[in-house]
């Protein structure tokens, strides 16, 4: 079993026609994930791989019956395309498209929370659950495989392409993932690492999750509380990258733009300590989830 | 994220119907005397730099001659306010302040809603009083579809205790401010203060304000004032940086991203916005010094790749490079590759003499190998995780200055 994606999953994609979303497709179908529609404006009729194009999501929902979208359009476009998603019924929406300005954002994010819509980014690379076979995003590019095998690990990633490479770091341990998500580099977010921890903790066939973790932001913080007050009981391995940044000047933003430090406030010590404090088992290199996967996993089987 | 000096933003929110005192830029001295001569009132002189808490920094100063503003007006052009020297200075009308105020509009984004914070307590730090006496403090989270309703903008002032004229003109003047924040796509607009003055008027007297670089295709009327990404510096930009930011400009597909750091001796070239923060970690973690930082990804071009390679080894004192990138979704590492051999090849770059050590893994990695290989770089694929290549490049580095020293 996997969380928000599965062998239920009917997918549509936003924005089809273009270039990326069109390569994008390609690898999903390659996959073996079924794509069942697609989304672009005018383009009715049109095919991309041999999946129909919409001029409308509505339509898409009454010839298909989808119930996920993958949205891979222009900023400009991006808020307008989550709302008709939304206004449609789709409840699981996979932002793929960066740089979509603030109150857009903010605006998509508004109706999600009041519809009980899940969203995932914007600025992400997508989620995959290998199980099923079902991938949505670029995640995983032309070969999934190469990182993400299935398996009874979580992974949730600040940062895209850490996405893969704590993945396959959770696969060279001797595992694999249940459901990997990149859940977006920006700050304002659809779906932070609490939201997530509180459904792989429903996830029967989620033993353990890792995370990856940038400066910035309270994510880590609020998942720190919520595994401290009982809301995920599961091991939780953590690492938070970008110690260094700490020694230079407040203000400074490395990596995506959700890193930003300002006084105390997303500190990647702050939020190290605050994990370890709610019983997580924080890495001080990266390297080390490997045995601590070990270690944890290990002692699982055997208690079983 | 984009600064927006005060000139700038003085300008904006006065022409959208905020009562602002008078100002003027001025770029000399003389220019200085000239303005004050003829406004024939004490004015107040403003470094603009983009930096918050000027007056603390001595950047705000007062005169009441056209004498004392040429001499002050010099002082401040002198002047490097956190690493920003000073070029030009706002001169203002001063006011006959009668009380001092604070109100802003940011995001919150913990909440993901536009928030007012408003009080009528003067001087002080806003983020002093919250802690100390929040009860001083107005929060106002806003509904962004409904906007700020005047009646919400009422009862702000009024529960900070604001009644008669002075209420009924800062209502007016924060729905005022509510619509430039939109209508602009603002993540910062601050007033403080904004003033009572003694004849009963309120007036912005200082505005900071802060816009939304991504959304500036749709700001056409900001051309100009705002600085891209500026959010993302604590100095200005060095010449290097600059070059950079044309390298990446040039070309749309992947991003380029450079910071020059103060000393070091290893060419940062690394990849993914998690993966570079990693990688860097590693390396200091190690006793490494990278020269510079560096986020490359989104499946750049050659040429990109080598203009960046290029610029992370021009600076003075790079010895060595690192190459590293999370395992790529969509990055092509063959034309990682060539970018990167081209230009090392082009510097006149020995990897047998200049330890260079490379962690690539993703898209075309087989072929990547093959052209990292053939040029003599120390070649590690998925194989190897990013903090045991951090490793393998220390020890690189140590091998080969050991025998030159």
């Amino acid at each position: 079993m996997s969380i928000l994606i599965g062998k239920e999953s009917r997918i549509v994609i936003q924005g089809i026609t273009g270039r990326e979303a069109a390569m994008i497709t390609r690898h999903t179908l390659d996959y073996g994930t079924p794509v069942l529609a697609g989304v672009t404006p005018g383009k009715k009729g049109q095919d991309v791989h041999g999946v129909p194009v919409y001029d409308t999501v509505r339509e898409a929902v009454e010839k298909h019956g989808v119930n996920t979208s993958v949205v891979v359009v222009p900023p400009a476009f991006a808020l307008d395309a989550v709302l008709e998603s939304i206004g449609n019924g789709i409840n699981v929406i996979v932002v793929t498209t960066e740089n979509i300005p603030q109150m857009d954002v903010i605006k998509m994010l508004a109706v999600a929370r009041k519809e009980g819509v899940h969203i995932i980014g914007p600025n992400t690379v997508g989620m995959i659950d290998p199980g099923n076979r079902i991938k949505l995003g670029s995640i995983g590019g032309d070969n999934p495989e190469r990182c993400f095998v299935p398996g009874r690990v979580g992974v949730i990633s600040r940062s895209g392409g850490m996405t893969a490479e704590t993945s396959w770091m959770v696969k060279r341990a001797g595992f694999g993932v249940s459901t990997s998500i990149g859940i977006g580099g920006d700050s304002l977010i659809g779906t932070n690492i609490k939201d997530l921890l509180e459904l792989f903790e429903q996830d029967p066939d989620t033993e353990a999750v890792v995370t990856f973790s940038e400066p910035g932001t309270s994510f880590e913080e609020e998942a720190a509380e919520f595994v401290k007050n009982g809301g995920f009981t599961k091991p939780l391995i953590s690492y938070v990258a970008g110690r260094f940044t700490e020694s230079m000047p407040e203000g400074t933003v490395f990596g995506h733009a959700g890193a930003m430090i300002s006084g105390d406030h997303g500190r990647p010590s702050v939020k190290m300590k605050k994990l370890q404090e709610a019983g997580a088992h924080v890495v001080d290199q990266y390297d080390d989830m490997i045995d601590v996967l070990r270690d944890v996993l290990g002692e699982k089987v055997r208690g079983a | 994220m984009g600064k927006i000096l005060e000139n700038h933003s003085k300008q904006l929110i006065r022409q959208n119907g905020v009562p602002a005192p008078e100002s003027w830029t001025v770029s000399s001295a003389e220019e200085a005397y000239g303005v004050v001569s003829k406004v024939g009132k004490p004015v107040v002189l403003k470094a603009l730099v983009p930096v918050g808490k000027r007056g603390k920094a001595g950047a705000i100063k007062f005169a009441d001659t056209p004498e004392e503003a040429r001499e002050m007006t010099e002082t401040l052009l002198n002047m490097t306010v956190r690493h920003f020297p000073v070029e030009n200075v706002l001169v203002e009308e001063k006011l006959d302040i009668a009380e001092e105020w604070y109100v802003s509009i940011t995001l919150d984004k913990n909440r993901q809603l536009p928030v007012i914070i408003a009080t009528t307590e003067g001087g002080v730090e806003v983020e002093e009083l919250v802690r100390q006496r929040p009860e001083k403090v107005a929060m106002v989270h806003v509904d962004p579809f409904m906007g700020l309703m005047p009646y919400q903008a009422k009862e702000i002032w009024s529960g900070l205790g604001l009644s008669g004229k002075p209420l009924v003109q800062a209502t007016a003047i924060l729905g005022k401010l509510y619509e430039i924040f939109i209508k602009y796509d603002a993540y910062i607009l601050e007033i403080n203060p904004l003033v009572l003055t003694q004849e009963g008027k309120v007036m912005a007297a200082a505005s900071v304000m802060g816009v939304d670089d991504t959304a500036l295709y749709r700001q056409p009327e900001l051309e100009g004032m705002v600085e891209v990404g500026s959010e993302r510096f604590w100095r200005p930009l060095t010449q290097l940086e600059k070059d950079m930011i044309a390298v990446n400009d040039a070309d749309y597909r992947g991003t380029a991203r450079y910071t020059e750091m103060e000393g070091g001796d290893i060419g940062f070239m690394c990849g993914g916005g998690g993966g570079s923060l990693l990688s860097f970690d590693a390396l200091v973690k190690l006793g490494g010094k990278p020269a510079n930082y560096t986020e490359t990804g989104g499946n750049p071009p050659e040429e990109k790749v080598y203009g960046l390679t290029r610029g992370i080894l021009s600076k003075e004192g790079v010895k060595g490079l690192y190459v590293a990138h999370n395992i790529t979704n969509n990055t092509q590492i063959d034309v990682m590759a060539r970018g990167i051999v081209k230009a090392v090849k082009e510097m006149g770059i020995d990897p047998e003499q200049f330890p260079i050590v490379v962690r690539e893994a993703g898209v075309n990695d087989a072929e990547g190998k093959r052209i990292f290989e053939e040029a003599g770089i120390t070649y590690y694929g998925e194989e190897v995780t990013i903090e045991q290549a951090a490793a393998k490049m220390i020890e690189r580095m140590k091998e080969v200055y050991a025998c030159q020293s």
